[in-house]
């Protein structure tokens, strides 16, 4: 473990050291997602000229709202810094043979595989995110209790770790497509869903689509459990959907470690 | 082919047979184009549903707003018209998106593939604008289907079906839109002959266009808010800019927001617009290869 | 003297230490099939390929059995497509054969234990393990990290083989600033910086000028001798072969062909010498004829294959023969004789190997 957490550490600071060569491309990197970030904002503060609240009778209303933004900002920012780029490569790899060399390294191929990139231009959204969020706790209507704020971050480690899990189930099914082209997409298509308070899934077809983002691609507990934590009355339901995010994070990092194995395993077998 | 008939017949023939051979290239690009779609359909047609994908949770996100204000009304549109609204503008972007257009341009400046074109007897921006027209015929014929069914299935979201001069008009709206969004484009990846890297800019074209070409919300929602110049909204700003044209518009034509007046000078500003751009590729394409021959590429 | 498997006999430099009598690599009966998709072309092809795909299966090894002891230094020679990379990929367990067994090292390559990727090397000519952007010095530190060498270790073994080189230099330059010869250094130097029992090289001098090319033959040469490292070179050139190896391994479509010594390959598979004559002037092609072998003219020269058995019946008279200034009597060149093997593949390897030569 130790010895993973140098090497992960060895590979931070070769990025460092990399973006740094390019100091113009990463600060061109910032800039535009920066960019991205605040029409965002700007379109989430020109719905709020229309309306008070994001549904009716859910609390989400301005501040808790950017409360939850903010979480969504900084989860997304540290798995697009430590494993998009990383899962990105990977077609790549199984291209140019690249993949071969880290396959005769004596470490763990997936985390290898899922780590060795770092772009740190993505950590810019985090820092707005974390700046948004000390801006929102003091202005929420119900102050987040100490152990509101305790398990904030275990559960946006939570988070981290269910859309690490769909990140490699991806990079994994494109080592069998041969292709990644798509897989930036599908990616955005489906952490989209992430993006907004579970509550404005309602009614004849927001019912299932909440359900199914739910509990069998959890991708809607990324956000929400946390952000509902922080910026939402903690009642006895919350420790129901704490329990839900921890388990849904352990299971989908197990149910991914199993994908990218078995793709690991066909790549093996398949190739010559 | 003869070539040793009289002189004038001769050079009629020659005429016909460029064009004949210009049509056979087109047909073959069309073909590739086709051949390039079909191995990867399965890829294809799940990819062009699940940019409704986007669609949905804004939908969502818009029914939770009505949910929680009372008036019916959002800006003159209800919630049903929202939702019509974004399917709308995904038609709109079907013909005014030019996926990888200026990229490619950019790239072919780079790595030097450009200079066939400065050989070859064939005008590059016609090449392209041929290409990018074979290329989005097959798209249509493909995504024809995914389209339609979401727009049946969505049917009773949409006001009753305009009249014929309406749907005339949102058709060389939509016309329009494809000509400036491949001008505005290409005129993009041509600044590649002055920048080494145009990725940046392209994406910095994007957000700008996202934003305000009304793909992420009806335009008129921006009615009420200030530029800081008395009398003039942010709206009434961005009509006159280029990118509504490329998603909003043909939307709002479809659901009858611009009218009468107000819908003659959208149009002309639009025609305007396709002319300044051409003309502005044009011009970036002549400036562009004689700096581009004067340094030795 | 090693005691060697049946498969390649005798022949073995002497200089092997008789406690290399343990296979450091043992490989019997290795076979890897996989399949192809083929791509149709056309679009009513396109078409009818939406409903079912066309796939073979490829033989890449058809078991092949293969001995290395501690300290050999083997030359793999095949044509593209034989079999080599393929061969090497499961030996480094980057992929699992379909049948047959391998030890490496007293390991199941495809097992991938840590403890055996701690102990070889696996350097290809074609792609590059150092980090594009970045000095070859950073690359390095982090395979230091990753391979758990020790620091004194790390910088001495780094220190000696940078000197070695003479790359010192250049650990602080990106290496995309680099000449293909220059990078392929710091790949060797980064893979043996482990120091790895055993190391397989893939096509290292592919696409090197002469220079680099000698300069890794005598760097390969002397890393082996000190370390009495087992190396596995694959390569087209015969004269990496030439410079490196002691044993010679030749494959073709997935099967081995040859194996043995250098200088064996000569006895095995020619039945004749060259015999080059120097004349005062060119000499008509009927004098030339009278000889009664295959000739060849060359301005003054005249080139003779003769069969070695009739040799020294035959070379009085050729001398004296008048006008003849000079003469050398040569073995057919190597590149010629794996050239044929190459070209006649498994099925008639017997054709080749005149009647002298011993059957596999």
């Amino acid at each position: 473990m130790n010895r993973y957490l140098s090497i992960f550490a060895t590979f931070a600071r070769v990025c460092l050291v990399r973006d740094m060569t390019f100091r113009a491309n990463f600060i061109l990197e910032c800039v535009t997602s920066l960019g991205w970030m605040a029409m965002n904002l700007a379109f989430y503060l020109l719905v709020f000229t229309f309306t008070s609240e994001i549904g009716r009778g859910t609390g989400w209303t301005k501040e808790p709202f950017f409360a939850f933004v903010a979480t969504g900002l900084i989860i997304n920012s540290i798995v697009q810094a430590l494993f998009m780029p990383s899962a990105e490569e990977l077609t790549e790899m199984v291209r140019t043979g690249g993949l071969d060399a880290v396959l005769v390294q004596p470490l763990d191929a997936q985390f290898l595989l899922s780590m060795h990139r770092v772009d740190f231009s993505a950590f810019a959204n985090g820092l707005v995110g974390v700046g948004l969020l000390v801006w929102a706790i003091p202005r929420l209507p119900h102050p987040p209790s100490p152990l509101a704020l305790l398990l904030y971050p275990l559960l946006v480690v939570c988070g981290v770790a269910i859309l690490y899990s769909l990140v490699i189930m991806l990079a994994a099914a494109t080592i069998h497509l041969g292709r990644n082209q798509s897989l930036y997409d599908f990616w955005f298509y489906l952490t989209n869903f992430s993006r907004y308070p579970a509550e404005i899934y309602s009614g004849p077809w927001g019912g299932p689509l909440r359900a199914l983002c739910t509990f069998v691609i959890p991708i809607l507990l990324v956000v929400n459990v946390p952000a509902r934590v922080i910026a939402q009355p903690f009642t006895g339901q919350a420790w129901g959907m704490i329990v839900g995010a921890l388990l849904a994070a352990l299971l989908s990092l197990v149910l991914s470690r199993w994908v990218f194995q078995s793709a690991l395993a066909k790549y093996r077998s398949a190739s010559s | 082919m003869s070539t040793t008939a009289g002189g004038r017949f001769a050079a009629d023939q020659g005429f016909l047979a460029r064009r004949l051979h210009a049509w056979r290239v087109w047909w073959t690009m069309l073909v590739i184009c086709l051949e390039e779609r079909l191995v990867y359909r399965g890829d294809f047609i799940l990819g062009t549903l699940m940019r409704f994908l986007p669609i949905v949770t804004q939908v969502f996100l818009w029914t939770a707003v009505f949910g929680a204000t009372s008036s019916g009304s959002i800006a003159g549109y209800s919630r049903n018209d929202i939702v019509a609204y974004y399917l709308l503008t995904m038609v709109s972007r079907a013909f005014s998106s030019m996926p990888g257009l200026a990229g490619g341009i950019a790239r072919g400046i780079r790595d030097g593939s450009v200079k066939k074109y400065l050989v070859q007897p064939v005008d590059y921006v016609s090449y392209l604008l041929a290409a990018r027209i074979a290329h989005k015929l097959v798209y249509y014929a493909v995504a024809i289907l995914p389209f339609a069914g979401v727009f049946l299935f969505c049917r009773e979201y949409f006001p009753p079906i305009p009249d014929w001069s309406t749907i005339g008009v949102f058709v060389i709206s939509l016309l329009l839109s494809f000509l400036l969004g491949f001008f505005m484009e290409a005129t993009l990846g041509m600044l590649g002959f002055w920048f080494l890297e145009v990725s940046s800019i392209v994406f910095a074209y994007m957000l700008v266009q996202y934003m305000l070409s009304g793909h992420m919300f009806p335009l008129d929602m921006l009615a009420d808010i200030p530029t800081g110049i008395p009398g003039l909204s942010v709206a009434g700003l961005v009509r006159f800019l280029p990118f509504e044209y490329t998603a909003y518009f043909p939307a709002a034509v479809w659901l009858g927001k611009v009218q009468g007046a107000e819908l003659v000078r959208s149009l002309l500003v639009e025609t305007a617009w396709v002319v300044v751009m051409a003309v502005a590729c044009r011009i970036a394409w002549w400036r562009g290869t004689r700096r581009y021959s004067a340094f030795g590429g | 003297m090693h005691n060697s498997s049946p498969s390649h006999p005798s022949h073995r430099p002497s200089e092997q230490p008789s406690a290399g009598g343990k296979a450091v690599l043992s490989v019997s009966g290795l076979t890897k099939e996989y399949r192809v998709y083929d791509k149709p072309e056309g679009l009513l092809a396109s078409v009818t390929g939406l409903f079912h795909r066309k796939n073979r299966v490829v033989e890449a090894l058809k078991g092949v059995d293969l001995e290395v002891g501690k300290g050999e230094f083997v030359a793999m020679l095949g044509p593209n497509g034989a079999g080599k990379t393929t061969f090497l990929k499961l030996l480094s367990g980057i992929i699992t054969p379909t049948r047959g067994t391998a030890r490496v090292l007293g390991h199941v390559p495809w097992e991938r234990t840590d403890d055996f990727r701690r102990r070889f090397a696996l350097v290809m000519g074609q792609r590059n393990q150092l980090w594009w952007d970045l000095p070859a010095a950073e690359s390095f530190r982090l395979h230091k990290e990753i391979y758990r060498i020790e620091t004194r270790a790390f910088e001495r073994t780094r220190d000696e083989l940078v000197d070695l080189l003479g790359v010192r230099k250049l650990l602080l330059q990106p290496v995309r600033d680099l000449s293909l010869g220059e990078r392929m250094k710091l790949e060797l130097v980064a893979a043996l910086l482990h120091e790895p029992e055993v190391l397989f090289l893939d096509e290292p001098t592919i696409g090197l000028d002469v220079v680099a090319q000698h300069a890794l033959h005598r760097f390969l040469a002397h890393v082996q001798a000190e370390r009495q490292m087992t190396v596995i070179l694959t390569t087209h050139y015969m004269k990496d072969v030439a410079a490196l190896c002691q044993r010679l391994v030749v494959v073709t479509e997935g099967s081995i062909l040859y194996d043995g010594s250098l200088g064996q390959i000569v006895d095995r598979f020619t039945s004749h010498k060259i015999v080059t004559l120097d004349f005062d002037a060119p000499p008509e092609a009927s004098r030339v004829e009278r000889f009664g072998f295959p000739a060849e003219i060359r301005g003054p020269q005249v080139i003779l294959r003769i069969d070695r058995t009739r040799i020294a019946d035959a070379l009085p008279g050729i001398l004296r023969e008048e006008g003849v200034r000079d003469v050398s009597v040569e073995d057919v060149p190597l590149e010629e004789i794996v050239a044929q093997l190459f070209r006649s593949g498994t099925s008639d390897a017997a054709g080749i190997s005149a009647p002298t030569g011993t059957p596999r």
